[in-house]
């Protein structure tokens, strides 16, 4: 702090420094003078400015050398006796000028001619050597993860670029990316609790959105044929390594398609993904390797329930057979789960979700779990719709849309029976939406995909934080469980 | 009426289902081309010819049906960008419905291309009467309610929304292009800083704590250029609870980026850039026609004409308040002053300017701004010049210490970008911050809020890093020439009155409120 009030009074004050002009940055220094010998970069003399932070410092009296860190990576700076450069500290921002060269060691330096304090840290960093490891002050001073741990820097970075093939795939694909208001009366178009809050003005209170799925589709009855939206989403529920109570998530619509055609799109976007922008066949995510090139399976909910846990389904017809089955298993229901549809459910997530590591679409979801899902024309008790699970967790959901209001209403009214019962994630009645079925809304077909949980699985991450430029945090004393 | 019309079409819906054993709302329809595709592709076909071995199959919704006697029926069906007739026989359907249309393309005698239908399928019937385009909506209201009759009805509707979405698609590329990383930052956070602007709270149940809906994402990204990240930047939604208005929405959509070593004159040229490039693709010119009162009247003396051209001009605060109200203002660096204060009071009461308490400098400046600077910036203008006190995150100016290194973006008589060489002195931040508290003290709601977090962060060092913010809904505004930001933004909510909710057990309300 010393030095601070030293420099200011000098009237080299670092904090009036407004500019300072690059002519190039780390990796563009190494893709171009890589290559060339010691003897030929002397022989070059080539100048640049670059600017970075100061990682480390290594002064050996009459020579000095430093790492420079800017956002695309680290070089060295090769520095002659100097006090004033000699008085610099870990952490300080610098701008410099000098000639690119090699050390006797063959390392590829900048040699400093001129440089200038550009920002001052006041506070030590975090042991480059030691790491900055503590994954609860990482995430409270994120910006020192950032800056101590560079690869955190890379997931953002692969975020960004996902994002972007995402959005030009879908726009290549003439689909129209539209904003749809996180502000709303219903907290529609999911099974979550919904977060409150009040507009002083208009003396009423909305809910944060917990999905832009009703929207959408009021678009679809506005004439649109292709949208999509990549949007925050906001879940009041409880923080872990999977759940953070805001994320993002994008949802696709198409009309005059289904859900096998949305199956083919979800297909065809993963494989897009992994082979075009991600250049990679295999990830490893949940301690597996997936395969992401490969054709996904295909597999109906019953016989995914038959194959892995030998039980099968397309046998039992009635209520009281399904009943026992669960018995039989230990299956312990809830009073709302008292239907054959919920009981396969039950069983599919006991015995099968986890077991599916390879990408696999699962379909044929009972009706009852799937209030928005158009059934399928030879059996009204399922739905159209289907799940891709990859690593034991699912990334993707769709279906054909249900567009018939009277179906619709009786699906809402059925999701309040079941709230009666005790079940907290229902679909909540949406009038203005069955009003808006009522002037028509074409056929489609509709996808949502979580783009954290892509991010996460595209980057090898097990826990949501890591995708997440600033996750949510408990207070101080609960820490631990953040991580579970 | 419109009850009966909806019973009676439901009815004859039901029947149809029960007597047809037709399902009105079939799971698929194959179609082979969109309308606009199918104009496109058949736009050749003389008057009188028909193509009968072609048969392709389209679906629309129905926006007319014509009956020429009992044995030709024309249909207008709309797609997803244009209309054009279909002719067919059928009793069922109705204007409004949804069909799936399959036959061949031939242009009728009186010129017009069409298909001539060997089998049309109702795919989703419309069971309320559709407005007519004579009757238009009785009100605004229902037409922002129920925005997608707005839709249905009004091609141009749809098109304005296409706009925005090429809006916001140049500015990501141009950005791109220039090596920024998009990123998203919190948009439920601690502290409502960034901006001047009374927040929303909400409370998370689990953690059994108060957060606020954020106002800015700029402290946040800031802390991501201390974390070493070069060029950043974001755009989302932004939270503001204060009144609605013709330009102000409860919810809105901004970009702001942050670009290392830069300055606050790097980016009035990349601004230049960047909007002179976006209105030329957008619309081929330099010049934008923009009609305030669009839906009131088709009144051309109402036209402003905004001419994107670069450079912008530039208009200095002081000097053109002090031109416009032929007084002398007291020094720079002495605005911020109790004498400034009265002195800036009395104009205010000569004039008739109504200033609601707490009647500070800040806010006693910013009405002189918008009467007597604000109408006259048409085309796109900076304004520049503002001082210190009212920019609390800038740098102050490298010669003019009392100014910030600032400008704002003026289109239309709106501001529509913010910019600034970024404060980066954390001693300096505090200070700052010091003030604004102050002002909060006065009763200023929409003062700056401290945060520590912030503050903290810029001990560790930001580089000089110069920042930018736009406000989206406004700038497409002006480029879809719509008259009130409520065209652009999605179904948004109702004005005015409105039903209290009755709210279910689990929802908890937050135990303090702003007022």
């Amino acid at each position: 702090m010393n030095t601070l009030e030293n420099k200011k009074s000098e009237n080299n004050n670092p904090f009036r420094q407004t500019k300072f002009t690059r002519s190039s940055n780390s990796q563009k220094i190494r893709n171009s003078f890589s290559q060339f010998s010691q003897e030929e970069l002397a022989a070059k003399k080539e100048i640049v400015s670059i600017a970075g932070r100061l990682l480390r410092i290594r002064n050996f009296g009459n020579l000095l050398f430093a790492d420079l860190a800017d956002q695309a990576g680290i070089i060295q700076l090769k520095v002659g006796k100097n006090k004033d450069f000699a008085e610099l500290g870990i952490g300080d921002i610098i701008g410099v000028k000098g000639v690119i060269c090699k050390t006797d060691k063959g390392e590829l330096s900048v040699e400093v001619q001129e440089f200038v304090l550009l920002s001052k840290c006041l506070r030590s960093l975090p042991d480059i050597h030691y790491g900055f490891n503590d994954t609860e002050e990482r995430f409270r001073k994120r910006y020192l993860d950032f800056l101590i741990n560079a690869e955190k820097k890379d997931i953002l970075v692969v975020r960004h670029q996902v994002i972007q093939s995402i959005r030009h795939w879908l726009d290549q694909k003439e689909f129209v990316e539209i904003e749809t208001p996180i502000l709303v009366s219903e907290a529609s178009g999911a099974q979550a609790k919904p977060f409150v809050t009040h507009h002083n003005k208009l003396h009423r209170d909305f809910y944060l959105r917990i999905a832009t799925e009703i929207p959408l589709k009021k678009l679809l009855v506005g004439g649109f044929e292709k949208v999509y939206e990549i949007g925050r989403i906001f879940r009041n529920e409880g923080i872990d390594a999977r759940h953070n109570p805001e994320f993002t998530t994008i949802e696709i619509y198409q009309t005059y398609e289904n859900a096998e055609y949305m199956m083919n799109l979800t297909e065809e976007l993963f494989h897009y993904l992994a082979a075009k922008v991600l250049k990679r066949e295999e990830f490893a995510f949940n301690s597996h390797p997936v395969n992401l090139v490969q054709s996904f399976r295909r597999l109906a909910m019953v016989d995914a329930i038959k194959e892995y846990a030998g039980i099968d389904f397309t046998q039992i017809n009635d209520l009281t057979a399904a009943l026992e089955m669960a018995a039989q298993h230990n299956l312990k229901l809830a009073k709302f789960q008292k239907t054959i549809g919920q009981i396969i459910l039950a069983f599919f997530e006991e015995y099968v979700e986890k077991k599916l590591i390879q990408p696999t679409f699962i379909y044929d979801y009972p009706v009852e779990v799937s209030p928005l899902a158009k059934s399928k024309p030879e059996n009204e008790k399922i739905a159209d719709r289907f799940e891709l699970y990859i690593g034991g967790l699912e990334f993707a959901n769709g279906y054909s849309e249900l567009n018939d209001p009277i179906e619709q209403k009786k699906r809402f009214a059925e999701q309040a029976r079941q709230k009666a019962l005790g079940n907290e994630e229902i679909a909540s009645f949406d009038k203005e939406f069955i009003e808006a079925l009522e002037y028509g809304m074409p056929p489609a077909g509709g996808l949502g995909i979580g783009i954290d949980r892509l991010i996460m699985l595209f980057t090898g991450q097990n826990s949501i934080k890591e995708v997440i430029a600033f996750p949510q945090l408990r207070s101080k004393e609960k820490v631990s469980e953040n991580f579970e | 009426i419109s009850q009966n019309y909806f019973e009676n079409r439901s009815k004859l819906i039901t029947e149809y289902r029960e007597t047809e054993n037709i399902n009105p709302y079939p799971h698929k329809f194959h179609v082979d081309l969109s309308i606009s595709a199918f104009i496109e592709k058949y736009s050749n076909i003389e008057p009188g010819q028909q193509l009968n071995q072609e048969i392709i199959s389209v679906a629309g919704r129905v926006h007319n049906k014509r009956e020429l006697g009992t044995k030709l029926i024309f249909y207008d069906l709309h797609g997803d960008d244009s209309e054009y007739d279909f002719a067919k026989i059928h009793s069922t359907i109705r204007r409004g419905d949804i069909v799936g249309v399959r036959g061949y393309p031939g242009r009728v005698l009186q010129g017009e291309l069409s298909i001539f239908s060997k089998d049309i399928t109702l795919l989703s019937p419309c069971l309320h009467q559709l407005p007519t385009p004579q009757q238009g909506f009785k009100d605004q209201n229902t037409r922002y309610r129920q925005r997608y009759l707005d839709l249905i009805m009004n091609n141009s509707s749809r098109e304005k929304f296409v706009i925005r979405a090429n809006i916001i698609n140049y500015i990501r590329r141009f950005l791109d292009d220039l090596g920024f990383l998009e990123v998203e930052t919190p948009i439920m956070t601690p502290t409502p800083s960034g901006a001047f602007a009374k927040p929303f709270i909400t409370h998370h149940s689990d953690l059994k704590r108060d957060i606020f809906l954020r106002v800015s994402p700029e402290l946040f990204l800031k802390q991501l250029i201390v974390g070493g990240f070069d060029r950043v930047y974001e755009i989302g939604r932004q939270f503001r609870n204060e009144s609605i208005d013709v330009t102000h929405n409860p919810e809105f959509t901004s970009c702001e980026f942050y670009m290392t070593y830069a300055d606050v004159y790097d980016l009035m040229r990349i601004t230049e850039r960047m909007l002179e490039g976006m209105v030329r693709k957008i619309t081929g010119g330099c010049i934008v026609n923009y009609h305030p009162n669009e839906e009131l009247s088709h009144d051309d003396d109402k036209v402003m004409k905004l001419d994107f051209s670069s450079p912008f001009k530039k208009v200095d605060i002081i000097p053109t308040l002090e031109q416009n109200l032929g007084i002398e203002f007291p020094a720079l660096d002495e605005l911020h002053t109790e004498e400034s204060n009265k002195f800036l009071k009395q104009i205010c009461e000569e004039r008739k300017i109504d200033c609601k308490s707490p009647r500070t400098n800040n806010r006693l400046l910013n009405k002189l701004i918008q009467k007597y600077i604000q109408p006259t910036l048409i085309s796109p203008t900076f304004l520049i010049g503002y001082p210190l006190f009212m920019s609390p995150f800038s740098k102050s100016h490298r010669d003019l210490p009392y100014l910030s290194e600032r400008f704002e973006l003026y289109v239309a008589t709106e501001e529509i970008i913010n910019a600034y060489t970024e404060l980066n002195d954390p001693f300096e931040q505090r200070e700052r911050f010091k003030e604004q508290d102050l002002e909060r003290e006065k009763g200023d709601q929409e003062a700056q809020v401290t945060d520590e977090a912030f503050c903290t962060s810029l001990e560790y060092g930001m580089p000089p890093t110069a920042g930018w913010g736009l406000g989206i809904d406004r700038l497409t505004m002006f480029l879809t020439s719509s008259s009130t930001i409520k065209e652009v933004l999605r179904q948004t909510e109702l004005l005015g009155r409105y039903l209290n909710h009755r709210f279910n057990a689990h929802t908890i309300r937050p135990k303090s409120q702003y007022n």
